[in-house]
């Protein structure tokens, strides 16, 4: 039934989007296409998934296969390390069965790129992603920023600082989760951005008064449930929370141009030599299904003209600091950080 | 002049195959892995603790419902044994996860009750947690033993002024050590190898180093760490393998008619642990089901579920019959048997890279059905060598002999003899294999046919998701299903049982 309407909301998507349109013409800037605009795939292909994502992507996927009855789409989930790998093995064993992987962190898109594994992609597909996405190996789909969430009830805003380097010196109390992939690659960012040794030093103040959790999710919850002032967290957790739970004791805050604000994306590789993969690729980037992922999983869209999720201010508001994502692959140097400083 | 027995070629062959993922990873671990991190025996300690709190707790538990389940008389005694064998199916990280939302201040029964209740976490919630999830290992592998004792000893003691308690605890667990040492071990192993529990009650244990190694992109450095853990486990293995059992023949099992109240009392005492089990995170789903609403669920994921488990149990069982028989038969068959134990201690995620690798050299199995039987065989093997050893191993080879003298042929033998005296044996370890599978994660997802999704699978996908009420649905379906064809795999065991006490 869900599926039903977000297929029929892909038909009238097409009417709504008018208004955006008749603007994007204007500027040079090139805006997000419409499913219509876009040739019908056809073929086999086999899609490795690295994210659960209960329902939503299989949304997407589903309504991708209704409006091509053609493509015959085969799809393996798994964590995204593990796909990751199977990928590598199967390259040693000469055994390719995956045209693309669509990985929830660029990390591993960058163990995939290392390896060899990935084809480039049409300048002109890559070329409709905001700038700073654009990647000529794999395209970003769609992104998530490091956030502050806090409990308005135990702090105000105003307590919070917008330097995460400030936190440090803060009196709040902190919920994080350092075994998490989400913040590897954000203490990966600060390494990159600030140099080693006030990233440890940093590491080694917070850790005083932080309390670890298993993922960030569980920082979220910790946050709500008042264990702890504040958070460090990817922003869709508390969206997501909120949208179950309203009246929830949760708001964010943000950082200013530094890692604590850091922009990261889940992408995708295109594996094989195959034109249906990479007009795959096409479908991701349409208004359409960005625009749903944004609503419905409060990811940030990546191609001009697609408005933000709710709850969240527009990306031109925030201020990201400038990386190349496929650098934050780059984890080893910051577990060893994290195990000599004692946080992991 | 000494023959070899016919078992060997078969065991052989499949302990060649359990050591195939461990080559695996020793070719892994030798890429570019540092041999020793200092920082490890902190965790260490932790691993360990949480361990051998586990196979206690699991013992606490699981002997006295072993007992309950084995010997006493009561209405919907099948029923009984069934559910409290069901934690076996629902994945602990479910539970963990449940019990860490439901207790404590702000908790879902504070917030339903108003009832503050301690929150359930660190070294007592991971062990609590483990506990609850494993103690059916004890429970089935002590019960197959206990059901093949013959009563008559305890009449005797009975007879002689001894007290019913001081009998089942002189008497009858001696006789049994061996069953409670199979259950023991593997809940140790659970322990050991479980990531998800101890990652949500925060504590700090071995799979989580090698975890973060491995979503850190570092293969070779977590499957170094996981050989490590496997020192660990063939200690465990070593050390169980010297647990002494006796011989002696079979005969009817022994019988209690509990009074009405005596019945209120012992189900009473076992009812928390289903409360805590399998109630509670249900509960905790369908609330939350209630507050967000169901997902896109297809009844499609149960049958997956169900089919690949009962194959993975049925060849396992198979393949467990000659490793079993050659481990009772000689020191060096007792080798090829503990081997099959190794894959069990390795955390799942390492254990399903490993094994892609070993599927990768037979490219036409590879993503197929078959290929994921194997491997859930590999993995579970020792739950059912476990249990069909501990019940065949006290089978008296005299009455194979006796037959075989009358003119019995050994299929014959095998059949009207052995079978019957075993089933038990068999029927736990299917079933264990079964649970097992039905709740296993990491190989499902690596090695099966792309696109298939299970029950364990797509609970997985909800819950990264952060969508719980949508795993209510498919977690009362796991109990449900599991429930539903223990039930007929025990009614096989009673027409053997029928079978053997009918002349």
């Amino acid at each position: 039934m869900h599926r039903r309407s977000f297929i029929q909301g892909i038909a009238a998507a097409s009417f709504l989007t008018a208004t955006p349109w008749a603007r994007a013409f204007q500027s040079d800037q090139r805006m997000a296409l419409s499913v219509e605009q876009l040739p019908s795939l056809t073929g086999e292909l086999t899609l490795y998934l690295g994210r659960g994502e209960g329902g939503l992507y299989e949304k997407v996927l589903d309504a991708i296969r209704d409006r091509n009855p053609d493509l015959d789409l085969r799809v393996r989930r798994g964590a995204t390390a593990a796909l990751a790998n199977t990928l590598v093995a199967e390259a040693r064993a000469g055994v390719r069965r995956a045209d693309l992987f669509w990985a929830v962190d660029s990390g591993a898109i960058g163990l995939v790129t290392a390896n060899g594994l990935a084809k480039s992609l049409p300048p002109e597909l890559t070329s409709q992603l905001k700038a700073g996405f654009q990647y000529p190996q794999w395209a970003p789909v769609t992104g998530r920023i490091r956030t502050l969430p806090y409990n308005p009830q135990r702090i105000a805003a105003s307590a919070i600082p917008d330097s995460i380097m400030a936190l440090a010196d803060s009196q709040l109390s902190i919920g994080w989760a350092p075994a998490y992939a989400s913040f590897q690659s954000f203490v990966t960012a600060m390494r990159l951005l600030n140099g080693e040794q006030q990233t440890a030093d940093w590491l080694s103040a917070m850790k005083a008064r932080s309390t670890s959790y298993a993922g960030e999710l569980g920082v979220v919850m910790a946050v709500e449930r008042g264990e702890v002032d504040l958070g460090l967290a990817n922003h869709y957790y508390s969206l997501r929370l909120k949208a179950g739970k309203p009246q929830a004791n949760i708001e964010l805050a943000f950082t200013k141009n530094d890692a604590g604000c850091l922009v990261n994306a889940s992408g995708i590789v295109c594996l094989s030599e195959n034109s249906t993969a990479v007009n795959f690729i096409r479908y991701l980037l349409t208004q359409e299904v960005q625009s749903y992922l944004a609503s419905e999983a409060y990811e940030i869209p990546l191609v001009n003209g697609v408005s933000m999720p709710a709850g969240l201010p527009g990306l031109s508001s925030m201020s990201p600091p400038k990386l190349d994502l496929t650098q934050l692959a780059d984890l080893r140097p910051t577990l060893d950080m994290m195990r000599d400083v004692g946080v992991l | 002049m000494k023959t070899i027995p016919l078992s060997y070629l078969p065991s052989a062959l499949i302990a060649a195959l359990a050591i195939g993922p461990i080559i695996v990873l020793a070719v892994l671990a030798s890429e570019s892995a540092q041999v020793f991190d200092p920082h490890n025996i902190r965790v260490m300690i932790n691993t360990l603790t949480l361990m051998s709190l586990t196979a206690l707790g699991a013992t606490l538990i699981g002997v006295p419902l072993a007992l309950f389940t084995a010997y006493v008389e009561t209405p919907l005694r099948k029923t009984w044994l069934v559910l409290l064998t069901a934690p076996l199916a629902m994945p602990s990280y479910i539970g963990a996860f449940t019990l860490y939302a439901a207790f404590g201040p702000g908790g879902e029964i504070d917030n339903a009750l108003g009832l503050s209740l301690p929150a359930v976490r660190g070294m007592p919630g991971a062990v609590m947690v483990m506990t609850l999830y494993t103690y059916p290992f004890v429970l089935l592998t002590t019960r197959s033993a206990l059901r093949s004792l013959d009563a008559s000893q305890v009449n005797a003691a009975r007879t002689l002024g001894m007290s019913l308690p001081g009998c089942l605890f002189s008497v009858v667990l001696p006789r049994v050590t061996r069953g409670i040492a199979a259950g023991a071990l593997l809940a140790a192993l659970y322990a050991l190898s479980d990531f998800g529990t101890p990652a949500i009650m925060q504590v700090d244990t071995f799979t989580r180093v090698i975890y973060v190694e491995y979503n850190a992109f570092g293969l070779s450095q977590a499957a170094m760490l996981s050989l490590q853990l496997l020192c660990i486990v063939a200690l465990l293995v070593f050390i169980e393998s010297r647990v002494t059992g006796t011989k002696e023949m079979p005969g009817r099992p022994l019988r209690l008619w509990p009074g009405r109240w005596q019945r209120a009392v012992m189900v009473s005492a076992f009812l928390p642990v289903l409360i805590l089990a399998i109630m509670l995170p249900l509960s905790v789903f369908s609330l939350w089901l209630w507050r967000e609403g169901s997902g896109n669920f297809e009844l499609q994921y149960a049958f997956n579920s169900a089919y690949a488990s009962l194959l993975a149990a049925a060849v396992a069982v198979l393949l467990a019959i000659p490793v079993a028989h050659a481990a009772i038969r000689s020191k060096s068959g007792r080798v090829m048997e503990r081997i099959t134990y190794l894959g069990f201690g390795v955390p799942g995620i390492v254990m399903g890279t490993a094994l892609v690798y070993v599927g990768l050299q037979l490219p036409w199995l590879y993503q197929t059905l078959g290929l994921l039987v194997i491997a859930y065989v590999l993995r579970f093997l020792p739950l059912a060598v476990g249990a069909v050893r501990t019940a065949s191993e006290r089978l008296d080879p005299s009455l194979v002999s006796a037959a075989r003298l009358l003119g019995a042929r050994p299929a014959e033998t095998f059949r009207r003899i052995t079978l019957p005296l075993t089933v038990r044996g068999i029927v736990a370890g299917a079933a264990l294999v079964f649970l097992e599978a039905m709740r296993e994660l990491p190989a499902t997802l690596m090695l099966g046919p792309t696109g298939f999704e299970t029950l364990a699978t797509y609970l997985w996908r909800v819950y990264e998701a952060g969508y719980f009420g949508h795993a209510a649905i498919p977690g009362l379906l796991l109990i449900l299903m599991s429930v539903l064809i223990l039930m007929l795999m025990l009614s096989g065991e009673r027409r053997a049982e029928i079978e053997l006490s009918d002349p």
